[in-house]
This record gives C-alpha cells, structure tokens and sequence, in this order.
C-alpha cells in the first residue's frame, strides 16, 4: 500500500516541478514547449505506477498547465477548445504509456521467473548428480524445504503405516498420486482441502509407489499454477534419484547373492573332493579283495552307499541354496534308464527288470537331475524288494509314466504324504540302511522339472513309484 | 604294457592306481602336482596320463592343454567332482576321457584301455574299421554287426564311424554333433538321440537295453 501511495505522491511532485519549472521560464521555453514539458510526468508516473498515477499527473498536469501558463493566468478557466485537447492529450498518453509499461514489466518478471526456475532445476539436478543416491536424496529434499516448505518422500509402506501428520483425506490425495500419476492436495483440482501438496515421481506413464508430499505454505497463500509445474519438474529429478538407489540396491544384494552362491559351491565341491578321495581309497581297496574273498562285497556295497548318500547331501544342499539350476532337454528313456541301470551292483537275492518300449516318445528333462531321480527311486526299491524290481513306462496322453515296482512291504496309506519328506522313514520299519534324504531328493528335482511323483500300491504287493515326464514338443503322443 | 603318468596329490590313490594297472600289465608313474607330472612327461616315455583336476598348484583343466602341448598323449580325467560342464570342458579341451571318483578297477582298465588304442598309429587299412561286434568298411559303405549285415542311412553311417574310431572312448554330444551336422548344429541333442535311436534299432540286440552305444546323461555316447 505504501508503495502505491507513494507512486501518487511521485506523481504530484514532478508535475508541481514542471509547474515551477515552466512557470519560471515560460518567457525563454514559450508555451508548446512547456506544455510538451508537462508530458515528462505522466510518463513517468504511468510507466512506474500504472494507469493511477499516469492519470493522476496527466489531469494534475492538465490543471496546472491551465492555472499557471494558459491565459487568463492563475485561472482554471478555459477560453480555446485547444486548451482542452491538450488536457485530453496528456490524459491519453497516460493510459497509452501505464499500459505498455504494465505489459513490459509483466513480460519482464515472467522472464526472471522462468530464468530462477531454469536456475533451480540446474541447481538441483546438479547436486543429486553429485554422489552417492541415498546422500544427495537428501540434500535434494532439503533444497526442496529450503524453498518450498516442509517437503518429504512417502512411499505406500509409509502410507499404509499412517505416516504421522497426515489426515485421512492427506493419505488418500496421496494415494490417489501414487495410483494416476496426478498432483494433488493443496493448489491442486483434487483434493484441495488437504494440508498437503502430493507431487508423482514419474512421468505419468509410469507406475510409482513413491510420492513427494509438500506442506501447504506458512503465510496461508496458495501455489500458483506455474510453481506446482515448477515443482512437478524438481520432483520428477527426485524421482530419477529415487530410481538410482533402487537400481543400486538391487545390484548390491544381487552381488551379495551371487557371492553367497559361489561359496557354497566352492565348499561343497570341495566336501565332496575331501570326501570322495578316502572314500575311493577304502572301495578300491576293497574291490581288490573281493577278488579273492566274496565277503569283501558287502563293505564294498556299503562304500558304494557312502557315495550316494554324499551325491544326496549335496542334492539336498543344493535344493535348499535355491541354486538348482534346471537345464532341460530331449531325452530318450532308453537312456536315461540304461545309464542308471547298466553297472549298478545289485543284492544277489535281487532281480531288476526293465520293460521300457524302444519306440516312447522323447521326454524333456534334465538329464543330470532325472539321472540322479532314477538312481535314488531304483535305490530305494531294491533296498525294500523281497526279490524283484519292476521298471516300465508307458504313454499316457501329453506324458509319459515311469513306474517302479517292488514286492516289498510297501508303503502304507498315511505315510505316502510323508515319505517325500527329508529323514522320515516308515514307523516300525527295520530298514536303515537309507540316507533319509533320498526320497526328498525325489521330489525336490523333480518338482524343479514340474514332474509329479506319487506312490500307489504294486500289483507285486509292494510299493509302486510313478514319475509323470511331458512329452517333448513335436512328438507323437 | 605302457607307462601311464598318475597326477594326484593323495599318496594312497596314487598307490591304489599303481596296484590297478599293474593288474594289465602297466607301469604307474607317480606326480604329486602339476609341475611334476609335465617334468616326467618331459622325461618321456609315457603313454598315457591319469589326471585328477584338484591339484595344489593349478588348475587341472588348464594342465590338460599343457599336457597335450608337450605330448599327444591320452589325458583320463580322474576326478571326485561330479559337475558334468567340468567333464565336457575336460573333453572339450583334449581329454580322451574321464572317470569320477570313487571309480570301479574294471572300467578304469576298460577306458585305458580305449584311450591307448586311440593314440596307437592308424590300422593298416583305414577303410576297415572294428570295435567288439561291428564291422566297417568305409569305402564300401558296408557295416555288419556279427558278421549280419545292416543298412544303415548316411548319417546313421557316419555317427557310427566316428564312434567306433573313438574304439569305446566317451564323446560329448557336442563333438558328435559338429562331426556329422556340423558346426551350427553343436546344441541341436534331439537331431542326435534321433540317429542313435535309429541306430540302436539296426544294431543293438535289444533296443530298450542297449549294450552297444552307451549314454552318459549330459555327456555324450561311447560304445561299450
């Protein structure tokens, strides 16, 4: 207010200045030129002050013009129209003049404004330029406070928990942010009763669950149009800092976890190296003597079982890291089956019999992981067989069924759920010459291929395993 | 028979392998690192070489390309780690074959055995090719199992002609694939388990117990 009455007041005094002026000197400057003289306060006024004070000095300077130059002089009155045009005159350059300043001096501040915003955007995109994410977040969201209030990152963990200081209609502006992308809360179309203003992260294409939440202004005013865009446009650059410590983060555990993998991989490679090495000594060793005495051949069976339970445990490890890595591909059965079968040093008492058809279509699998699967079922039947093991399969629409029979005691029916997990074995059962593991292992590989394995009862009386492979794409079911 | 070079840093295999080879006739020459076994090979007079991966002083992959520089010998791989990428970058890298740890006497005789055939000189004919039961002649494009004669399909032909001049060592799916598909057909196993399917049917008394063409799941195929 002060400032606009002291525009009028400038006013006055220039015109009273040129009144004097002119007054003094008319007899040298001659009437035109005084009254050209009298336009230097209406420009003056209406250029600094506006149309007002333009007005004000141009009708001031039209009455002292009359008064003091105009004869009759010392009089307002007005003998020639002429007298009056040039009143009109100076009125008219007044409101020429005020507007054309008013225009400038609007396009000016616009500028400035526009050259603080450039600045601030600079300012800031250099500093999270600068360092680590998590730091210069910070800094970032403190130059934010600095220069439009309180301002903070609430992310939907935060939101849900009923971050402190925030309304119910706060926290549903913010989530409505989070889920469209658009600004609301105070300033805004949405929600403009909320306390606080909720600016996206990203670029509206893009999901975020993150927010940034500026408080509503101290001295009670309202965001302008043009500051929320600033504000959008800083706190998009936030959000690209926001990106970098996710991006950050993920890499670092991702290295954790690669790391942690690689350990383990080293320790039980070398377990089984550590292991396996006295282990080949005693079943060499033991190997050369069954040559000459038969009952060599049960230690030697038993080495051998010593080395399954070792492929086990690392089985199991492996299951257990999450580092089974599953590679599959075309298998023949005929394969799969003999490579398990071919070698393998049986009970004398046990008899294994084959019945896969040479013409079954291939099935997809891994092959390491169904090796050790078979090695571990046709274990498992011959340690429980009275004197036989049955191993077939047969196509059964898009798969095709592995079944492996023993005339054991079989497994009853409320243990069948139970059996594929890890040490369990059947209650009563005097058989403990498994690792507890194998089954498990079972059903660990084979659920990492997405096969099933089940148990029914054996026509043989025992118990009967069935493997359910998938045919490979493009073979005849 | 032969000098065969034992690389392993346990004594006690070391002396069981003695023990094993002696059983055909072979002389065991103990090194108990990497840079003892290229200093007896240097010595020469060696046949073949019983390589365990996990020595003190390198890496055995890297001592097989080694190995194979100094002499074109065979390289068995002997190895308590059952990692089969481990075994077909062995293969892949010159090593005639490979046994895991614990290994049966028998079948570690049987792949010496194979490998030493396979670095003898050429047959006095290499149009005439046999292994076991099968009977070559490549310029004739004639194969006869027992004396009973087989037609067998171009590529049936080849997959078995490199099989049997392998004479029962392992090969990997790849290098079967490069020798009769070629190059680009390296990762293309189900072309292979078509072709030995095939195969198997002509040769192989029972076809749903093979005992000719032997698998080594995620390996590759040899003849027993």
């Amino acid at each position: 207010m002060t400032s606009r009455a002291a525009s009028y007041l400038q006013a006055l005094v220039a015109v009273a200045a040129i009144a004097w002026l002119t007054t003094a000197w008319l007899p040298v400057l001659g009437l035109a030129s005084s009254a050209l003289l009298f336009l230097l306060p209406v420009l003056l006024a209406s250029s600094r002050g506006g149309v007002g004070p333009g007005l004000t000095a141009a009708l001031a300077g039209a009455a002292a013009y009359n008064y003091f130059l105009l004869e009759p002089r010392f009089t307002f009155r007005v003998h020639q129209l002429d007298n009056l045009v040039s009143a009109i005159m100076l009125c008219a350059v007044a409101v020429v003049t005020s507007r054309l300043a008013t225009r400038l001096m609007a396009r000016e501040a616009e500028a400035n404004e526009r050259a603080r915003a450039s600045e601030e955007f600079a300012a800031l995109s250099s500093l999270l330029a600068s360092g680590s994410a998590e730091q210069v977040l910070a800094q970032g969201l403190e130059f934010m406070s600095d220069r439009y209030g309180d301002t903070r990152l609430l992310d939907q963990g935060k939101l849900a928990a009923g971050e402190a200081g925030f309304s119910s209609l706060d926290i549903s502006a913010a989530a409505w942010t989070i889920h469209n992308g658009d600004m609301t809360g105070h300033g805004t179309e949405t929600m403009a009763a909320a306390d606080w203003t909720f600016v996206p992260l990203a670029p509206r294409s893009r999901s975020e669950s993150a927010v940034a939440a500026l408080a509503r202004p101290r001295d009670g005013s309202v965001r302008a149009p043009a500051q929320l865009n600033q504000i959008r446009q800083l706190c998009l650059l936030l959000g690209q800092c926001c990106d970098r410590i996710s991006l950050e983060t993920e890499r670092r555990e991702r290295e954790i976890l690669e790391e942690s993998d690689r350990l383990r991989r080293t320790f039980l490679a070398s377990l089984a190296h550590d292991f396996r090495t006295p282990l080949t000594v005693i079943s060499g060793r033991l190997e050369l003597l069954a040559r000459q005495s038969p009952e060599a051949k049960d230690a030697l069976l038993a080495a051998q079982r010593l080395d399954r339970m070792m492929a086990d445990l690392l089985g199991a490890a492996r299951i257990e890291g999450g580092s089974l890595s599953v590679a599959c591909e075309n298998i023949d059965l005929v394969d799969a089956v003999s490579a398990t079968c071919d070698g393998l040093l049986l009970p004398a008492a046990i008899h294994l019999r084959r019945s896969i058809p040479p013409e079954l279509p291939f099935v997809t699998a891994d092959p390491v992981l169904l090796h050790h699967i078979l090695a571990n079922l046709v274990d498992n039947a011959v340690r429980h067989a009275r004197s036989e093991v049955l191993l077939s399969a047969r196509a059964q629409g898009s798969h095709i069924l592995l079944s492996l029979e023993d005339d054991g005691p079989g497994v009853p029916q409320a243990e069948r759920e139970r059996i594929f997990d890890r040490f369990s074995r059947i209650e009563g059962s005097d058989r403990t010459e498994g690792s507890g593991l194998g089954l498990a292992i079972v059903k660990g590989f084979a659920d990492a291929m997405g096969m099933a394995v089940t148990i029914t009862d054996s026509r043989r009386g025992g118990a009967r395993f069935i493997l359910t492979l998938p045919i490979a794409p493009g073979q005849p079911a | 028979m032969s000098r065969i070079l034992c690389v392993d840093d346990e004594p006690a295999i070391l002396r069981l392998l003695a023990v094993i080879l002696a059983r055909d006739g072979h002389e065991a020459v103990a090194a108990a690192d990497g840079r003892a076994a290229l200093q007896a090979l240097r010595a020469g007079g060696i046949g073949a070489v019983l390589l365990d991966l996990g020595l003190p002083d390198r890496d055995g992959l890297e001592l097989i390309a080694a190995i194979r520089a100094i002499a074109p010998v065979p390289v068995i791989v002997v190895s308590a780690r059952a990692d089969v990428q481990e075994k077909v970058a062995a293969l892949d890298l010159g090593a005639a074959d490979y046994v895991t740890k614990p290994f049966d006497g028998d079948e570690l005789l049987a792949r010496v055995r194979a490998a030493l055939r396979g670095g003898a000189v050429a047959p006095a004919s290499p149009e005439l090719l046999a292994h076991g039961p099968i009977r070559m002649d490549v310029s004739r494009h004639r194969a006869e199992i027992d004396g009973r004669f087989v037609a067998l399909t171009p590529k049936e032909f080849a997959l078995l002609r490199i099989l049997v001049e392998a004479g029962g060592r392992i090969l990997t799916h790849g290098a079967l694939l490069e020798a009769v598909w070629g190059k680009a057909h390296r990762e293309d196993v189900e072309y292979l388990r078509v072709v030995i399917r095939a195969l198997r049917l002509k040769v192989e008394d029972d076809p749903s117990q093979p005992r000719l063409i032997r698998n080594e799941p995620g390996i590759g195929y040899r003849l027993a």
